[in-house]
């Protein structure tokens, strides 16, 4: 087998086609994910059973259980129902990057609320007794305390999660969606090269995973200005 | 330690011998897909089988070889040759120009043709008396399609604005067809009316084409492929398969799966 590395620049168009696809699952999982994780933390940190266990339910099936099986159970699982299908959701469950955003949002729901939940956890308790002292209510302590923190403590673990993420989003690929990664399988196809175009495709997710790194990087040193 | 070496040793043996080939026959290696019902695919015994199977196995018989299969998806097929994980490819594969400049191919065993599925109550009317397809009634409908294959490349060429879905496997395709996520599909006619459109609980499809085999998409048939520079290997596999459509094996291999046959006349 020969190396053409100019089959690498030849297909970097076509896969820039497929980066649109790819960012915008990313993008639209990545923030419907973080924002279903706020609510769903505050019932998972909640002293009432009722509210916390069946988040706890929710974050066991969806960690407990592969990104790809989950993406097969609502794109071919779900329509094998009859009320889906002929429900008011079907035009949504029709498209594929509907269900493979989907997928990806509860999955990102479920490993965010954890490290939420990791973050105010691990606020120092002085502190909430500091707060109470002065008469702040418990939400006032919430928003101006504990959250503040326990979003600096999470975000290492969360730029680990969006990088995940980032790379889950090649699984879209798998139900008929041409996100880089399918993209570049169509190529492969054509082409019989599959080393110049999967390395094509790993450059373009090395990049995106750098641009995440470096942005967390600055926001972490943004916000912890006044430290130390 | 010595004791340890000496085990270490006996092992190491053991598997040596394990791994080296056992018998003195050369054996061929067949790369296939293993989930192409009724071409190849595992019976319920799980049994490697199908009319593709029984080629090879017939073929490599012939030329005196011992065979053995490995199952690999279908896009990986050309690459995994290529890099020698096996010899030949005997799965459907379309002798089509693109391939050939890769590959080698024996002569044909077996028609290469693409038909459209499509609901009934739809009424498609898609094509043009000649056979050729009319570009607009393709606008708003969806089409599934088998992702790299002859059928890929042709709606490319013909069809280029036309919606498509890349599905991995015909299964999921007839799926998706049934659950009306596609309009229409794109496949093999002699699996779908096999597999699908003479199943049980299947209703309501037809096809909507007329059958579409330019050679430039769809070759001369789907052939035997071997790595280019293979031309002595190349001869016996043709001379074994003219045989074998000449004293009726192919015959007896397509009615195994199919009412009719589906080998090319000459």
């Amino acid at each position: 087998m020969t190396f053409e590395s100019s089959l690498i620049l030849e297909s970097l168009p076509r896969l820039m086609d497929g980066l649109w696809v790819t960012l915008r699952l990313f993008v639209l999982a990545l923030t419907c994910g973080t924002v279903l994780a706020v609510g769903m933390v505050l019932l998972r940190i909640s002293s009432r059973k009722y509210l916390s266990w069946p988040v706890m339910a929710y974050i066991y099936v969806f960690r407990g259980t592969p990104i790809l099986v989950q993406l097969f159970v609502i794109y071919y699982g779900l329509p094998q129902l009859e009320f889906i299908r002929t429900g008011p959701l079907w035009p949504f469950f029709r498209e594929p990057f509907f269900c493979a955003w989907f997928a990806l949002t509860l999955n990102i729901g479920a490993y965010t609320t954890e490290i939420f939940r990791g973050g105010i956890l691990g606020v120092n308790k002085g502190l909430l007794e500091a707060s109470k002292a002065l008469g702040m209510t418990y939400a006032q302590t919430f928003r101006k305390v504990t959250a503040p923190i326990a979003f600096k403590l999470c975000l290492p673990a969360y730029s680990n999660e969006m990088i995940s993420v980032l790379k889950a989003t090649a699984l879209a690929s798998t139900v008929t969606i041409f996100d880089v990664t399918g993209v570049a399988r169509k190529i492969v196809a054509e082409t019989f090269a599959p080393y110049e175009i999967f390395l094509s495709a790993a450059i373009i997710y090395l990049i995106l995973a750098w641009i995440i790194q470096n942005g967390v990087r600055l926001l972490e040193r943004r916000i912890s200005r006044y430290a130390n | 330690m010595n004791r340890i070496f000496g085990m270490a040793l006996a092992a190491g043996m053991g598997l040596a011998a394990l791994v080296a080939p056992a018998a003195q026959a050369e054996t061929i290696r067949v790369g296939t897909t293993c989930t192409y019902f009724p071409f190849n695919f595992k019976d319920s015994d799980g049994n490697l089988s199908g009319y593709d199977v029984d080629v090879a196995k017939e073929v490599v018989k012939r030329i005196g070889a011992e065979v053995e299969f490995v199952c690999q998806a279908w896009d990986g097929l050309i690459p995994a040759i290529l890099s020698e994980k096996f010899d030949l490819i005997v799965a459907s594969m379309s002798i089509t120009p693109d391939r050939m400049k890769k590959l080698d191919f024996s002569v044909p065993y077996r028609i290469s043709e693409g038909r459209l599925i499509g609901r009934v109550d739809a009424e498609h009317k898609l094509f043009n008396e000649d056979g050729t397809p009319i570009v607009e009634a393709f606008d708003g409908l969806r089409l599934g399609l088998p992702r790299s294959s002859v059928y890929d490349r042709w709606t490319d060429a013909f069809l280029p604005e036309a919606e498509i879905l890349g599905y991995d496997s015909p299964d999921s395709m007839y799926l998706d067809l049934q659950n009306g996520r596609v309009d229409l599909i794109f496949t093999n006619p002699m699996k779908a009316h096999l597999s699908f459109l003479s199943a049980d609980g299947i209703e309501g499809f037809e096809f909507v084409s007329p059958a579409i085999n330019d050679p430039e998409y769809f070759g001369t048939g789907a052939g035997i492929a071997l790595r280019k520079g293979n031309e002595d290997l190349q001869a016996r596999l043709d001379a074994a398969l003219t045989e074998m459509r000449e004293d009726g094996t192919l015959d007896e291999f397509s009615l195994r799966y199919f009412p009719f046959a589906i080998y090319p006349e000459s």
